[in-house]
């Protein structure tokens, strides 16, 4: 089953390429019934076992390794490949776009890969679709963002290739992910484990993107088209953060230890640097290409301060983030189908002739800006209880200056398409229909509920104890009295 | 700590009605139009029913009604909890709240949105129930940011005014900043005692340093001084009278603007260990209290200057409560709540009869047009201003006493003073708006009023709601505006006194210096003072000659009035010039610069680089197969090197 949820929406993909241009909407339907299908059987799979097909006996033993059973920390993927399938179903609501379903495909397999190597190509086959999209729906008509997408990415995942492949030699097996909590293997020298891992966070940072290596990234969202931004900004971005927890944290734990001064100094730093540089956008979109850089730079302070609510937490704001992002980018998207622009200084007054794109937007909003009881306060508050905890007092100050100018920015965005008077020089088209509300509705039916209790995701060992299902495992760190 | 839960389902249901009921407006809105308002007020007084019915199990000593809500995690557990202290606040948020949506439906009547209003209003009720219901520090918070965004909600009602829009988000931005500060206290609290609930914090605070309390004091003081409105983060209050008139009465006036004060009653035992940040909170308050009484003088708005009077009270309740005379901080809250929702309700009645006039220069005479809402007015500033045996009276007295038996005199002079600056601007008010002659006719040029000042959006007044459904309220409020304080009667003895039995801590809390003055002297002084600030006002706007020169004497005052305005402007250009505008620089700076001039630029030279290596390379593909042989061969010394001298790893 789980290796159906890769292959089975990249099939349908490239199938749909074959159809006329005729049945554009027998192709929507078919992508948003193979997606919520996907969800669905995402959501059965939480204790379905691994499947494994081994297909590379040398110089290492590499298999088609896909699961959602992991111990320990890849036990996150099963949270994040539930709101992919979500995020993707909504998106195709309101498109149709084969591209997405092969990037859906290929986004999952990165997040059930229990075997480095399949992991690394899932991660380059997820750039394609990207590319080929920015390529050919690109607005400025020119091919610069698509290719510096395309080459940023790239290096990443080179350098991801290359890592795995050494680790495959030194190893013998690249099927890793989540079979351990700790060092894989003793005879990894330190300084192999030190360069291995040194590749893989070039890749991680690439994605996420971290501070300075994110100027791909607003470029980016802002040429995507709306539902393929929602879901590359959503999940896409989430592939480096989710690469450091299950990746990073046990099989490089020496050299994430090393390196957490410098990568909290990176987080801290994407932190306020993409929070300013939000406050003065005129594109809709590029505030929240920027906040994401804000808030991506929380996650990693809470992955990279080791300890266990900060930890939940970053895998809390990890999904929620991906909530409230594809909201936010399918509501522009919306926005932008019916004034023609998404520039703040053209809009204005929306609310008063589209009431319920007013209120979805506004949802979307107060979870992105941390509004106590959505999804994202619950995230930022877990993680930020933990950077205290870790004895980061100062960094936990620093951390918190960007929720004030979160709320600034955000409004600064909804009040200027919602609010305020009427702009008259824009075209006037009706609400949202009824599709339109059914593909936001359970995303906000998730940040709502996901605000109220984050418990399972961010302690799902605890909850899984409560309930009586899954494997009792301890909590991965230890509770300091410090 | 307690012994068995003590559960009983009208928690619960009184806490979820206002939700239900806001999520039913707002669904069925346009089918339930008008009467929005009636279901939207019998949700409210169903849940003040439930807060009464609650009253005898919620007053047991030390044994509060407690409902489990959710566990997040580890130490992360949320519940409600009704004590006595948030019994109060829930009777008072319930019950003035459910008089003010009552009053709504009238003053809203002509309004399209009114099942929005309603729907909002209801959703703030839900919120600020969550606030003083919750017996943890994040559920507190959440309640703390739902109330803020019910106010930005509100205040930016009528969002196609770029006025009302603006004054939303400066306080829901103001109200965030508020928020990380309880936010850092959370975070503190937590990694010394591993809980977020209130009683497993206060179970600890012994073992607590000095410095320690001081920080998370600071970190929540910082919230109750944004949602509060204490100095220097008051600037959004006064611009918040942009909502509708009952949102001021609810949200900026009785209930939301007392978060503050409910956060340090409930941190007693937190705030007692600590004289530093006793101190620093009580100075503050009265720093507010202060500049509140003075900007109110200088107001022409009467909902401003009600409002700089709500930030003047305040001030006192903080201050009160700051400096450890609990009892009487949270009574103030409790009578300032009648007689500020009064006067508030009071002026709407003003200004929807007179079709949203605000300007209190445009009014005047309107004792014969509008005998009730004159006594309303007077009622309401006779307790405000601690008049003898009205409520204000006995609730001010004892927070003016109380800073002074817990050894603060400078303080306590602070407060004498505003009490006479009080009786001076609310009578100013009282002499202008209804004596002498009416001006509602009189031209603007000659009271010197700027055009675009007081340009109000017109409303459409299609229909008017009958008269009694806006009076009753107000008649309601008149009774606790007049006796609410009569439950402080008797000291230490009182009713008061013995229904929060040892909730601050007891003894603690006893005064620490035999005061200077004796209580009767200290009251006399106020008293002297006050009756010195009427017969200010008097002497200035109700005196006969006075009353008839009116017009020219508003004129000449609104003449050099703008230079004392500034007054009150300079916090909000500090704050943009320290921070608004350094920030929209650097983010400027950042999209404009940085990231295309400085990253893009390194990028870009990282790829020349690149493209002149390939360059260089290209001259190797020569596609001479002996020059490809050759360089095999290189690459294969080299690699054999490299492993001869380096060595296999293992």
């Amino acid at each position: 089953m789980i290796g159906a949820l890769v292959i089975v929406p990249i099939l349908a993909g490239l199938a749909l390429y074959a159809l006329p241009r005729s049945a554009e909407n027998a192709a929507k339907w078919i992508g948003v019934v193979v997606s919520f299908a996907a969800f669905v059987v995402a959501a059965l799979s939480r204790d379905a076992p691994d499947e494994s097909l081994v297909w590379l006996q040398r110089p290492f033993t590499a298999s088609f390794h896909v699961g959602f059973s992991a111990t320990g920390y890849a036990s996150a993927g099963y949270w994040i490949v539930l709101l992919l399938t979500l995020a993707t179903g909504c998106g195709l609501m309101v498109a149709r776009l084969p591209q997405m379903l092969v990037l859906l495909g290929a986004m999952t397999g990165v997040f059930v890969a229990r075997d480095l190597l399949l992991f690394a190509l899932f991660w380059d086959f997820m750039l394609i679709p990207v590319f080929l999209v920015l390529i050919a729906w690109s607005p400025t008509k020119s091919s610069g963002t698509a290719w510096k997408y395309f080459v940023y990415n790239l290096c990443g995942g080179l350098a991801l290739l290359l890592a795995t492949a050494a680790y495959g030699i030194f190893a013998g097996t690249t099927d890793a992910i989540g079979k351990v909590a700790g060092p894989l293997s003793p005879s990894l020298p330190a300084a192999a484990e030190t360069w291995i891992f040194a590749g893989f966070a070039l890749a991680f940072l690439i994605k996420t993107p971290v501070w300075p290596l994110h100027t791909w990234m607003p470029d980016t969202y802002a040429d995507l088209p709306p539902p393929m931004v929602a879901v590359v900004s959503a999940v896409q971005s989430k592939a480096g953060l989710y690469g450091f927890i299950a990746i990073g944290l046990s099989l490089f734990p020496h050299a994430m230890a090393a390196v957490a001064k410098p990568m909290l100094v990176l987080g801290a730093i994407s932190l306020l640097y993409g929070a300013f540089a939000a406050l003065v956008q005129d594109d809709a979109k590029r505030i929240v290409a920027y906040s994401s850089l804000s808030h991506l730079g929380l996650v990693l302070l809470g992955i990279f301060s080791f300890n266990p609510y900060a930890l939940g937490g970053a895998i809390v704001y990890i999904v929620a983030h991906g909530l409230f992002n594809a909201g936010l980018f399918i509501t522009l998207g919306e926005i932008e189908v019916r004034e023609d622009t998404r520039s703040l200084s053209r809009l204005g007054g929306l609310a008063a002739r589209n009431p319920k794109l007013g209120g979805a937007l506004t949802i979307v909003a107060l979870a992105a800006l941390g509004l106590p009881g959505l999804c994202g306060f619950a995230g930022e508050i877990l993680i930020m209880t933990g950077l205290y905890q870790a004895g980061h007092h100062k960094l936990t100050v620093v951390a918190l200056i960007p929720i004030v100018l979160a709320a600034a920015y955000m409004l600064r965005a909804f009040q200027g398409m919602m609010q305020g008077p009427e702009v008259e020089d824009v075209p006037q088209r009706p609400d949202m229909t009824p599709l339109e509300i059914f593909a936001i509705a359970p995303l906000v039916v998730a940040i709502v509920l996901l605000g109220i209790d984050p418990g399972p995701v961010a302690f799902p060992a605890r909850a899984a104890q409560t309930v009586g299902i899954g494997p009792a495992q301890p909590p991965p760190f230890v509770v300091s009295d410090k | 700590m307690t012994t068995a839960l003590h559960y009983s389902p009208l928690l619960p249901t009184l806490w979820l009605l206002p939700l239900f009921g806001a999520i039913a407006l707002w669904a069925f809105g346009p089918q339930l139009r008008r009467n929005a308002g009636y279901v939207g007020s019998a949700v409210v007084l169903v849940s003040f029913a439930c807060a009464l019915a609650l009253f005898g199990e919620a007053t047991l000593p030390g044994n509060p009604v407690r409902v489990p809500l959710v566990s997040w995690g580890p130490g992360f557990d949320l519940g409600l909890s009704l004590d006595p202290l948030s019994l109060l606040w829930t009777l008072v948020i319930t019950g003035v709240g459910g008089l003010i949506h009552i009053y709504s439906i009238g003053y809203m009547w002509s309004d399209r949105a009114i099942a929005r209003f309603f729907a909002y209003l209801n959703f703030f009720v839900f919120a600020m129930l969550t606030l003083v219901l919750s017996d943890n520090l994040v559920g507190l918070l959440v309640g703390w940011g739902l109330v803020g965004l019910a106010s930005y909600f509100l205040i930016g009602f009528w969002f196609y005014k770029p006025t009302a829009v603006a004054a939303a988000r400066k306080a829901f931005v103001i109200n965030v900043f508020g928020d990380i500060g309880i936010m850092f206290a959370l975070f503190a609290l937590f990694a010394q005692t591993h809980s977020i609930a209130f009683n497993d914090i206060f179970a600890k605070v012994a073992t607590f340093s000095s410095g320690f309390v001081l920080l998370a004091c600071i970190g929540l003081f910082i919230g109750c001084a944004a949602k509060s409105a204490q100095v220097p983060l008051h600037t959004w209050l006064p611009d918040a009278m942009e909502g509708p008139t009952p949102v001021s009465a609810l949200i900026h006036a009785a209930t939301m603007v007392t978060a503050g004060v409910y956060l340090i009653a409930r941190f007693a035992p937190l705030w007692s260990t600590s004289p530093a940040a006793q101190e620093l909170v009580g100075i503050v308050g009265a720093l507010t209290m202060a500049v509140g009484a003075i900007l109110a003088m200088g107001q022409w708005d009467i909902k401003r200057i009600l409002a700089y009077s709500t930030m003047s009270q305040i001030g006192y309740m903080i201050m009160g409560v700051g400096v450890g005379a609990y009892q009487a901080g949270v009574l103030h809250f409790f009578t300032h709540a009648f007689f500020k929702a009064q006067l508030f309700l009071g002026a709407g009645l003003i200004i929807h009869a007179l079709h949203d006039e605000q300007d209190v220069r445009k009014m005047g005479g309107l004792y014969q047009r509008m005998p009730f809402a004159f006594w309303a007015m007077l009622l309401g500033t006779l307790a405000i201003i601690g008049f003898p045996l009205f409520s204000g009276y006995y609730s001010k007295d004892a927070v003016i006493y109380g800073v002074l038996e817990h050894g603060h005199p400078v303080l306590y002079g602070m407060a004498v003073g505003a009490a006479c600056i009080t009786a001076y601007y609310m009578f100013r008010m009282i002499f202008i708006v209804f004596f002498g002659p009416y001006r509602g006719d009189v031209p603007d040029a000659l009271l010197a009023i700027a055009p675009a000042a007081t340009a109000a959006e017109p409303q459409e007044h299609v229909a008017h709601a009958p008269d009694w459904l806006m009076q009753a309220p107000v008649a309601v409020l008149m009774v606790p505006t007049v006796i609410a304080g009569y439950v402080s009667i008797g000291g230490a003895n009182s009713p008061w006194y013995r229904y929060f039995g040892n909730l601050f801590g007891g003894a603690d809390t006893a005064p620490v210096a035999a005061p200077l003055i004796p209580e009767f002297g200290s009251t006399a002084l106020v008293l002297v003072l006050v009756a010195l600030g009427i017969v200010a006002a008097y002497v200035r706007y109700g005196a006969p000659a006075a009353q008839a020169a009116a017009i020219d004497r508003l004129r000449r005052e609104t003449l050099v009035m703008p230079a004392r305005l500034r007054y009150l402007l300079w916090f909000d250009d500090a704050i943009a010039l320290a921070i608004v505008r350094p920030s929209q620089a650097l983010g400027g700076g950042i999209s404009r610069f940085i990231d295309p001039h400085v990253i893009d630029a390194g990028v870009r030279d990282v790829a020349w680089v690149a493209g002149a290596l390939g360059l260089a390379f290209r001259a190797l593909q020569s596609g001479l197969v002996r020059a490809y042989a050759l360089t095999i061969v290189i690459g294969a010394a080299c690699f054999i090197a490299y492993f001869a001298y380096i060595g296999v790893p293992r």
